[in-house]
């Protein structure tokens, strides 16, 4: 390890002064400094290094001031990088460089460290289309070392897209982005990428291990929170973490006067670091390589960390720190541009896609039938839409009667019916799938249930069964149209649990009532046969319509309580859970599984038994 | 997904595509179909009350719900409980949603009969795209063909396993009616049991007996 002599003072000036404060008036608060080089000003983003951390922490200052003693300290609140809040964030897939303005009530999203816990500028630029936000040029967000457009509300443990109007105290428009231009070049631009071995270290390492805990690992648990109070006024506060970093039950010990605690850290042996610059204490446990606990960041180009500690261990790290950042520098932009860019070309892609298939979609429209085009996205006219797109579809079944004349292809029955199904199905398929995904609600596709209705009063509902389940409706009407030259809509009736596997069903509405008796009559004393050896059957369907069910066996209540709890049942009634296992709600769930359990034995013996009966016929037959 | 299926169909109208072409594009769609299969769950045993919000609601807990979608009963039995496709953002979602559905009772909007979920399959869905490179052929046996007679016995085959099914899921109908007025009968008493604790406990009739038999119990 390189010996350093005693290290050289970082250049520090004091820029424009606030005002004063404090008890006795002797706490001087800044608006903007200039640290080793490069000026920085309220509500400027900045990394914070941490010892032992590969990647920094990102803060915006909120405050800067010197107390009587000289000690200058600055209130951070901090950004969460997508990582810490995985947890919150669930499946989503955020840019890399997008980050979280910390919000909302409770521990975690600010924090007093020393001034000289500041490892650098950092240009992180808001994106968010909030008015009160001057909204950035394409330039700046792809200048931009990070972005942020959301906040995490630490006290709800929730990322909120709106953004407060203050926020720590603050009026949210400091936050946002600035007016005017923001210069950027003045901007080290730190890798984040890179590994440098931690710098710095934010005095609060708990507030750190809460954060970590909290948003990194389990939720947050009680134990090891740690209480500790938003500094509004300039104390002298250290809080150090006498802990593991990982283990949750980390003790807080809160001192007014740092020295002495000091002294009474075990880990560090003879190190009186600069208790003014109070920084990060860690046992012996945290280390991870052995480093001494007292670090400070250090993003000096020439500079080594500047401390007023006189531990030669410190000064060596210290000069090891500064090479690396030097290093990481010197690489210049690894900037996580590129996936960014990516990212905003996917979503740019994305939204176009959809509107050109949107597009399609209404000109599709207009060219397939002799319909307008029907208004499909507004959710407004559903009522119209739905009326249209009946109107649209019984005009294509005329029209498609009519279609196949000129279409020579449609002449032969029976092989190579694949080109021409495709020419038809597509058509049908989509205007059916229209319909279809119109209406995705409770009463789904009422169209066709009013169809199914009015067919079944006339008479022109039929019932086709022995189908092979894979079917699609589409591919039934070209079987109903190659078979009896009629042409038909038909719905695959959606298979349930309960549903038999070998045979599929569909309902059919034909034209006309003697159109249906006679493809019934026809069925039945002739034999249609589709491929894989299947007769068809059909029958004239008697469907049953879902009307508003009252039975369903198996939901209990107690009466008594209604009369006098009504609304409590009501919400009651409406949440869903997993049950309990000691509940007598469990034991009684446990007899509806058993009961289950038997129906289902039931079926799958009477499914084995009707696919043997349908085998031993299979084989018979003599072509299939 | 039908999207794209339209777009198709458009570009298949306004040129005449090799069959290259077209078997491409189906095949996409229908890989496309198959993934959003992939990650739909079908739920059973609902309840007639139960809504698509109530659905978004309780699986919204695994993750995000996509699309909620009835299967209608159009053929059963009036009673048979309802059944429901619920497509989930991803894969793993829905994978998470069937374990645990399955693993723990879980209740949506009544108890103390659980819904049931299993993974979807191709043919729950009624909007489904066609499979690529399908060929269906279909004929009419003449009279005289020996298929015929084997033919006409599948035929009624058919129609008694039709009318098999039916009967089964009646008699299952009618087993659940038993299981739930059985249950009934013991929540109810149950429930006497409880309130009757719960009139001496509060009158003060239990208070003053503890008392007077010297015992702690019931001191609130």
């Amino acid at each position: 390890m390189v010996e350093a002599k005693k290290v050289e003072n970082i250049e520090f000036k004091w820029g424009k002064q606030k005002g004063v404060g404090g008890k006795k008036k002797d706490v001087k608060f800044y608006e903007a400094f200039s640290y080793d080089r490069v000026e920085y000003a309220l509500y400027d983003s900045v990394y914070m290094y941490k010892e032992g951390e590969t990647e920094p922490y990102i803060a915006k200052l909120m405050k800067i001031w010197e107390n009587a003693d000289k000690t200058k300290k600055v209130k951070v609140l901090w950004f969460f990088c997508p990582r810490e809040i995985s947890n919150y964030l669930g499946d989503e897939k955020t840019p890399e460089n997008e980050l979280f303005l910390a919000s909302g009530e409770g521990v975690g999203s600010t924090n007093v460290n020393p001034l000289e816990a500041i490892a650098g500028k950092c240009n992180v630029v808001c994106s968010s289309k909030d008015s009160r936000n001057p909204q950035p040029s394409d330039e700046e967000l792809q200048e931009a070392d990070f972005v942020f457009y959301r906040t995490f509300d630490v006290g709800k443990c929730r990322i909120l897209d709106k953004i407060d109007d203050k926020i720590a105290g603050i009026e949210v428009k400091f936050l946002l982005n600035r007016v005017g231009n923001q210069s950027s070049s003045g901007v080290p631009k730190l890798d984040s990428n890179k590994k440098v071995s931690g710098n710095v270290v934010a005095t609060n390492d708990t507030r750190i291990l809460t954060r970590t805990e909290s948003y990194l690992g389990e939720k947050a648990t009680s134990s090891s929170r740690v209480k500790f109070n938003e500094v509004t006024k300039i104390n002298d506060r250290l809080v150090d973490n006498s802990g593991e970093m990982a283990s949750s039950s980390s003790k807080v010990v809160q001192i007014s006067d740092i020295k002495p605690s000091l002294a009474n850290q075990k880990s560090s042996p003879g190190e009186n670091s600069a208790s003014n610059l109070g920084l990060g204490e860690m046992t012996e446990d945290n280390k991870k390589e052995g480093m001494p606990s007292d670090i400070i960041a250090s993003s000096s180009k020439d500079g080594v960390g500047w401390i007023e500690s006189k531990v030669d261990k410190v000064f060596a790290y210290q000069v090891l720190i500064e090479e690396k950042v030097k290093v990481a520098k010197d690489c210049g932009d690894l900037d996580d541009r590129p996936s960014k860019k990516a990212k905003l070309d996917d979503l740019a892609k994305a939204s176009y896609d959809n509107k050109v298939t949107g597009v399609q979609k209404v000109s599709h429209d207009s060219n397939g039938s002799n319909s307008k085009s029907v208004a499909q996205t507004t959710p407004a006219s559903e009522d119209k839409s739905k009326s249209n797109l009946t109107k649209d579809h019984h005009e294509k079944n005329s029209s498609l009667s009519k279609r196949p004349k000129p279409d020579e292809k449609l002449t032969r029955l029976a092989n190579d019916k694949f080109p021409e199904a495709s020419l038809r199905q597509p058509s049908e398929e989509g205007s059916k799938t229209n319909c279809q995904i119109q209406e995705v609600t409770r009463r789904p596709e009422a169209p066709w249930e009013e169809r199914m209705q009015t067919a079944h009063e006339q008479e022109t509902l039929v019932l086709l069964q022995n189908l092979d389940p894979s079917y699609t409706s589409a591919e039934v009407e070209d079987i109903i149209w190659h078979a009896f030259k009629q042409s038909c809509t038909v719905k695959m009736i959606q298979r349930t649990a309960l549903a038999s596997p070998h045979s599929g069903q569909a309902f059919v509405i034909f034209q006309k009532r003697e159109v249906a008796e006679m493809a019934v009559a026809k069925l039945d004393e002739g034999c249609l046969m589709l491929s894989n050896g299947r007769p068809v059957v059909g029958s004239i369907a008697a469907p049953c319509f879902p009307g508003k069910q009252s039975t369903f066996f198996g939901h209990l209540a107690i009466n008594k309580l209604r009369t006098h709890k009504q609304r409590e049942m009501k919400e009651a009634v409406s949440t869903s859970h997993c049950s309990q296992p000691n509940t007598l709600e469990y034991e009684m769930a446990m007899d509806w599984c058993l009961l289950q359990e038997r129906s289902d034995l039931a079926l799958r013996k009477l499914r084995q038994q009707q696919r043997q009966e349908l085998r031993k016929l299979w084989v018979t037959l003599k072509c299939k | 997904m039908s999207n794209l299926f339209r777009f198709w169909m458009y570009c298949y109208r306004l040129s005449v595509p090799s069959y290259m072409d077209s078997t491409s594009t189906a095949v996409a769609d229908y890989a496309a179909f198959l993934e959003k299969v992939k990650r739909t769950v079908y739920v059973d045993n609902l309840s007639p009350q139960v809504t698509e919000s109530v659905i978004r609601t309780a699986l919204g807990q695994f993750g995000t719900v996509k699309n909620v979608q009835f299967i209608p009963n159009y053929t059963g039995p009036k009673n048979i409980p309802c059944c429901a496709l619920v497509e989930m953002e991803c894969l793993r979602q829905a994978e998470a949603v069937v374990s645990e559905i399955t693993q723990f009772p879980f209740m949506m909007s009544g108890m103390p009969r659980p819904a049931r979920a299993f993974r979807a399959e191709v043919e729950m869905f009624d909007d489904r795209p066609i499979k690529p490179g399908r060929r269906i052929q279909c004929r009419w046996v003449d009279r005289k063909d020996p298929d015929f007679e084997v033919a006409s016995k599948i035929k009624r085959l058919v129609r008694k396993h039709a009318a098999e099914d039916l009967f089964l899921l009646q008699q299952q109908l009618a087993q659940e009616e038993k299981l739930a007025k059985q249950q009934e009968e013991t929540l109810k008493a149950n429930y006497k049991k409880f309130s009757i604790i719960d009139n001496v406990v509060s009158d003060g009739t239990a208070p003053g007996l503890a008392k007077f038999y010297n015992m702690k119990a019931f001191d609130s």
